[in-house]
């Protein structure tokens, strides 16, 4: 496997996936491992990055526990004491020594500046190839929002501001087919520092459920998706409070923006 | 056209320059990204090595890496979190193996299907609807693509002894990991 692939295809995918996943015997995890850095392949590199993203995702499915307050100790002990050595200089160390290291140091330079060139384009080709993938998937989720925005069924939701927040609005393109909110507001500006918008499905019984937890970019604007879960369909309304920064279980703040279904 | 999330990207930004500090051997940065991830981490690898004796020596170490490592930190290749906790799994998964508590399981494919139970202390840097979209990704996944997807992320096992252990043949298990994969990414492309 010592090169570099020029498109994604299915054997790719499934190593990229079974290296992500931690799903490799030792020799493959090795040598898929070299090939990624060695190889320098942005293909396998683009795809193993995102797969690596979703999948480290699940630690966030595991109960939450705090380790003992001296593993931090331990730690910032360990930092703080890490200074570095500096070597005493040998006794004996004479001019011949010095022209000897300036003559190898020169020599290292001029075979340096030769290799420049060369490693110069070959970083701008990756980059640039690296720069297509990007955009590639860039265009597939841009594609699959204009699908979802024309897709028979699509039902519009628009959110008014409430409150304090009465010039702001937003609006949800619910795509009931594959159970997700295309979400975008305007002109609400962005939470205090310690606070949090939060985005809400309010069903006709029971609690709201928590959708988003959001902030706003300077301008006021931002456009999410947002899963619904299954048990978010038969709906009455849908809200945005404000809440302590990162979200409540349930709303406590005040109301932002506020739809009805 | 529609966006990450600004919080997200604020939260990513400062983990950034937490990592750029922690390069320049900042000590106070290093405090910060520890405060920030410590129970995140720690619950990822007490999941995997299954003590908390030995899930504090390795979160030290998971952390200590962080700090020696920040230099060399890349970042077209993800997030700092996923960094992290992909040292965290590694670091974790070594001590698994290195203790020999690593044991194939061919009696018992049924332990791996209950889906994980609900989080017993709330973490303050975990924002709930992450969670929740977590949940709900590897809950709508198949049962024959969940279970070896966490089969080789929280116990290491290769797709052999997967398939082994299983009793299923190689490339079915191969191609159910893909799968599932694949599942998951698309299901959670919003928090990557």
């Amino acid at each position: 496997m010592s090169m570099k692939h020029t498109e994604l295809t299915d054997d790719l995918q499934e190593r990229a996936s079974l290296y992500a996943a931690g799903a490799m015997t030792d020799s493959e995890r090795l040598e898929y491992a070299r090939h990624l850095d060695e190889d320098q392949c942005v293909v396998c590199q683009a795809e193993v990055k995102e797969l690596q993203s979703a999948i480290s995702l699940l630690a966030f499915t595991v109960p939450s526990s705090s380790p003992s307050p001296t593993v931090k100790v331990r730690l910032m002990e360990q930092a703080r004491h890490a200074v570095p050595v500096i070597q005493p200089r040998p006794p004996g160390f004479r001019w011949l020594q010095w022209a000897t290291a300036v003559i190898a140091l020169a020599s290292v330079v001029a075979a340096l500046s030769l290799m420049r060139t060369n490693s110069e384009l070959r970083r701008e080709a990756d980059a640039l190839k690296s720069r297509i993938a990007r955009l590639e998937v860039q265009l597939v989720e841009q594609q699959d929002t204009i699908a979802t925005l024309t897709s028979v069924g699509v039902r519009v939701v628009d959110l008014a501001g409430q409150g304090a927040s009465m010039q702001a609005s937003g609006r949800i393109f619910w795509d009931q087919q594959r159970k997700r909110w295309l979400f975008s507001v305007r002109n609400l500006p962005p939470a205090p520092a310690d606070k949090s918008y939060q985005l809400w499905f309010v069903p006709k019984q029971g609690n709201p459920i928590s959708a988003r937890v959001f902030n706003t970019e300077a301008d006021g604007s931002v456009s999410v998706e947002v899963p619904v879960p299954d048990n978010a369909t038969d709906l009455k309304a849908a809200a945005v409070t404000t809440e302590p920064l990162g979200g409540q279980p349930q709303p406590t703040g005040p109301f932002a923006l506020l739809g009805a279904m | 056209m529609f966006v990450g999330m600004a919080e997200d990207d604020r939260t990513e930004q400062q983990d950034r320059e937490c990592i750029r500090r922690m390069a320049s051997k900042d000590a106070n940065a290093l405090d910060a990204f520890y405060t920030r991830y410590n129970r995140l981490a720690f619950s990822l690898v007490l999941r995997i090595v299954g003590n908390r004796e030995d899930a504090e020596d390795v979160l030290t170490d998971v952390f200590w890496q962080v700090w020696q490592q920040s230099s060399r930190y890349d970042a077209s290749r993800g997030k700092p979190v996923a960094w992290l906790l992909t040292i965290a799994r590694t670091r974790a998964i070594d001590r698994l193996r290195s203790t020999s508590r690593h044991e194939v399981s061919t009696d018992d494919p049924d332990k791996h299907r209950d889906p994980p139970t609900a989080p017993t202390e709330p973490d303050p840097f975990v924002q709930t609807d992450t969670r929740e979209a977590v949940h709900q990704a590897l809950q709508s996944l198949q049962e024959q693509q969940r279970i070896p997807l966490e089969m080789a992320y929280f116990q290491g096992m290769s797709h052999t002894e997967i398939a082994a252990a299983l009793g299923q043949p190689l490339g079915t298990v191969k191609d159910r990991i893909r799968t599932g994969m694949m599942h998951l990414r698309k299901r959670l492309r919003p928090y990557l």
